[in-house]
């Protein structure tokens, strides 16, 4: 009996370790998904023990929270039954005539998750070793086993079911009839594996259709449906669609569906299992056409060229990082890279001081390509409905604008340094009463704003225009001649403005120091190789450092010293936050955003739940 | 009488954003019960924002109105108090370099405000904020201002954007109401009677008005 009892353990034990090893249900997903988003169970984990989640702060205050909703205890997030250390998935699945949303969880008792929907109204069915809930109209449904969990919302699609021969079908009646109808792209119709059509010759009869275990709450006789006309079509509406995802939901336990995501070589490629969480995209423009009915966008293609995406969040020991990236159709890819081709003018950063600057943008796109792929752009997106106008209209922006001479006025480079805030006194009129009588009196009381402190530069081949605009400027003495640099003097603003123009730059500032440095040729540049490399191999960048923002603003802008010191203790608790976009690779294009965590931090997750439990003080 | 402010107002309120303002009446009585009242708007102390917002064609999907609307609705304003029954030597004064907005008109009866009050109210098709009205018995010398905080306030209020909430966050209300002869009892405990005992002030936050936490109205007897 011992060793019997010593072998069941060991037996017991290997399958857990198995289970926790092997449960990635990956697989489970079917190749046609539209979209993914993935969860990395395991590598929160490594950052932070469960035991340390439950003990945290957000992680007490969700168990709190939990334990309210279903009115029982949960003192550790073990408790609710799924096997945290493994993926966690969000797909959907959408054809012509239903969105599903799914929700794939990896299961480690499934009694546990029963707890989950252990409330009064909500009923469990068991067929097998399968659990199962519905929602009153049966269109949010959950089935799991030992193994997975899968909950589905899923949405008919109002176009789909507005065709006449659809509504013929299935013995619609239109209450409130359609004035105008557009016709569906034919091939975006017929896209999918799971077509509705197919399936739905099988249900011609809602009357009689038989649908999920007897003690579902699906509607399944016509007397059942409301005797309003609009609910009753409504209500039979959802009934077909709770059959079919009923149909869906067996395959997927069924295990018949052959083909899973992993077939799908662009998934594969974008999935990285170093990411904390991903989410990818089969097809941005797919996905946008299964959101946005096809009557609303009348035709047009917004997102034509568009290819698959994703992002992913890594939480690092030193930062957070959020990669994204996007496929774009040749055509598409090729304006992007023509348009891509200016990098940032060098000489700009002789004139950045990273000891004052807060933060900056910086960006380099080519105005003359630009210029001229635009009309082509907008003939993509309206030319399938408005072929002919956009034709005309294109024509004439390429007859009216000179590209080339545009191109060499504004070359389509600029960076835009923050240095941060200062004050500045303003007077305005208020009124004082005599004590006498309260007779009043005009007086001048003064103020303090807070503007902002910056300079931007943007190069120019061509300066002529901006020499006879300075020349017009001074004579209307809107503008004020300094040495080398003039003043623009804005009527009733306390913000003075600064420019000049120098090596082809056009600066534009709000320190009357830093521009006649600028202007002498007196500027000291400061700025590291991290930066450097930042603002000229990439067509957008951006910087910004909280840290740096810290103690400059000032306590009337936040309204009490009690604000302004939990803002500074935010603003000193964020490391420095980057922004860039990487240089094309074929037709991706991709950009990454990160911020630092401070050194006492051990990694990202520990300190992210840091700054939300610091946010809520 | 803070019905004309909305007048008023309904210009101008779009033009502070995220700033203050002041909203200033002045009632001079007579014993006889005629008299004169001063109006001003002072927006002056956000006037570098309200002139970048005054660039601007709408903000935040409030259209911005012209100095040329502005002044066309005030004209309006003007013309309708010349017209009211009781109402005379209407003048008012616009300092686009401040923003400040004021009108004065002189009154043969107190009750002619208030006329003035519910047509402008009519005219403007706003219901339930008919809540304030003027009284004077010249017999008995008693003034009366009444006021009545109502919802519609509030839920007006409540309808409004964040960040234009915040404009009444500082605004104020100043009342002056001057006498001939001195105050004898002033019943609003919030009110402040001058050193001659001939002026009563309240000087008040717009919000507080909006959201019925002050209440305006002030029962004063003058002596005989």
């Amino acid at each position: 009996m011992n060793s019997f009892y010593r072998c069941l353990t060991a037996l017991l034990l290997i399958s857990l370790t198995f289970t926790s090893n092997a449960q990635d249900l990956v697989h489970k997903i079917p190749a046609n998904a539209l979209a993914v988003a993935t969860i990395q169970g395991k590598n929160l984990m490594d950052l932070m023990s469960l035991t340390e989640f439950n003990n945290s702060f957000l992680g007490k205050e969700l168990l709190a929270k939990h334990a309210k909703k279903s009115g029982k205890p949960f003192t550790t997030f073990m408790d609710l039954g799924f096997n945290l250390a493994s993926p966690f998935y969000y797909y959907n699945q959408s054809n012509d005539s239903v969105t599903y949303n799914c929700f794939l969880a990896p299961v480690k008792d499934a009694a546990q998750v029963e707890k989950l929907y252990a409330q009064a109204d909500q009923k469990i069915s068991l067929k097998g070793n399968v659990r199962y809930y519905y929602n009153s109209d049966s269109t949010e449904v959950a089935r799991w086993n030992g193994e997975m969990f899968l909950f589905v919302i899923a949405r008919g699609k109002k176009e789909y079911f507005s065709k006449p021969e659809v509504m013929e079908r299935f013995g619609l009646t239109n209450p409130y009839p359609i004035a105008d109808t557009v016709a569906i792209d034919s091939a975006a119709a017929a896209v999918d594996s799971l077509a509705a059509d197919t399936i739905a010759v099988d249900y011609s009869e809602p009357a009689t259709v038989e649908i999920g275990p007897a003690d579902s709450v699906v509607v399944d006789t016509a007397e059942a449906y409301s005797p309003d006309p609009f609910f009753k079509n409504e209500d039979q509406k959802k009934s077909i669609v709770a059959s079919w995802t009923q149909r869906m939901m067996d395959d997927f336990f069924a295990g018949t569906n052959k083909t899973s995501i992993l077939n799908n070589i662009d998934f594969v490629k974008n999935v990285d299992a170093k990411a904390e969480a991903t989410i990818w995209v089969s097809g941005v423009d797919k996905l946008f056409d299964t959101y946005v009915p096809t009557s609303y966008l009348k035709g047009f293609s917004f997102l034509s060229g568009y290819g698959s995406g994703n992002v992913k969040l890594y939480l690092e020991d030193k930062s957070i990082r959020i990669t994204s990236s996007m496929t774009f159709s040749d055509d598409i890819a090729a304006v992007f890279k023509r348009v891509h081709k200016r990098k940032l003018n060098k000489r700009f950063l002789k004139y950045v001081n990273e000891d004052r600057m807060i933060g900056y943008l910086g960006y380099a796109v080519d105005t003359k390509a630009y210029l001229e792929e635009y009309p082509r752009l907008m003939s993509k997106i309206y030319g399938s409905v408005y072929a002919d106008e956009i034709g005309m209209a294109a024509d004439l922006f390429s007859l009216l604008l000179d590209e080339e001479a545009i191109g060499k006025v504004f070359k389509g480079d600029a960076l835009f340094v923050f240095n941060g805030l200062s004050q500045k006194e303003v007077s305005y009129k208020s009124y004082e009463y005599n004590e006498e009588n309260f007779e009043s009196k005009e007086v001048m009381k003064t103020k303090k704003e807070t503007l902002p402190d910056f300079l931007m530069m943007f190069s120019s081949e061509d300066t002529r225009l901006m020499d006879k605009l300075i020349a017009y400027g001074v004579k209307k003495e809107l503008v004020k001649r300094g040495s080398g640099y003039y003043e623009l003097s804005i009527p009733k603003s306390p913000l003075a403005l600064y420019f000049t123009i120098k090596d082809n730059i056009v600066f534009l500032g709000t320190n009357k120091m830093e521009m006649d440095d600028i202007a002498s040729n007196r500027s000291v540049a400061k700025i590291s190789a991290k930066q450097k490399k930042m603002l000229l191999n990439s067509n957008y960048a951006a910087y910004f450092s909280a840290k740096k923002l810290s103690g400059k603003i000032p306590s009337e802008e936040l309204g009490g010293a009690e604000k302004l010191e939990k803002t500074n203790r935010v603003l000193n608790s964020l490391g420095d936050i980057y922004l860039n976009s990487n240089p094309a690779k074929g037709n991706v294009l991709s950009g990454q955003m990160s911020m630092d965590i401070p050194a006492n931090q051990p990694n990202a997750l520990k300190y992210l739940l840091s700054i939300i439990e610091d946010a809520k003080k | 009488m803070l019905l004309k402010y909305k007048y008023l107002l309904s210009v101008f309120i779009l033009l502070c954003f995220s700033s203050c303002f002041q909203i200033i009446e002045e009632i001079n009585l007579t014993s006889a019960g005629s008299g004169t009242v001063n109006l001003t708007l002072n927006l002056s102390a956000s006037k570098t924002k309200v002139a970048s917002v005054m660039l601007m064609d709408s903000v935040q999907g409030y259209k911005v109105p012209s100095k040329q609307t502005i002044q066309k609705e005030l004209d309006e304003v003007v013309a309708y108090l010349k017209k009211s029954p009781g109402i005379s030597n209407v003048q008012k004064k616009v300092d686009f370099e401040n923003y400040i907005v004021s009108v004065s008109f002189a009154f043969k009866d107190i009750t002619n405000i208030d006329h003035v009050n519910q047509n402008v109210l009519k005219k403007l098709k706003i219901k339930g904020l008919n809540n304030s009205s003027y009284t004077y018995n010249p017999k008995s010398q008693v003034f009366q201002r009444s006021y009545q905080h109502t919802k519609e306030a509030v839920a007006e209020y409540n309808k409004l954007k964040p960040e234009v909430k915040k404009v009444f966050k500082d605004a104020t209300y100043v009342s002056i109401y001057r006498f001939e002869q001195p105050v004898v009892l002033c019943t609003n405990p919030l009110a402040k009677i001058s050193k001659s005992k001939k002026a009563v002030m309240f000087n008040t936050g717009v919000l507080g008005l909006i959201n019925g936490k002050t209440d305006i109205s002030n029962r004063i007897t003058i002596a005989k």
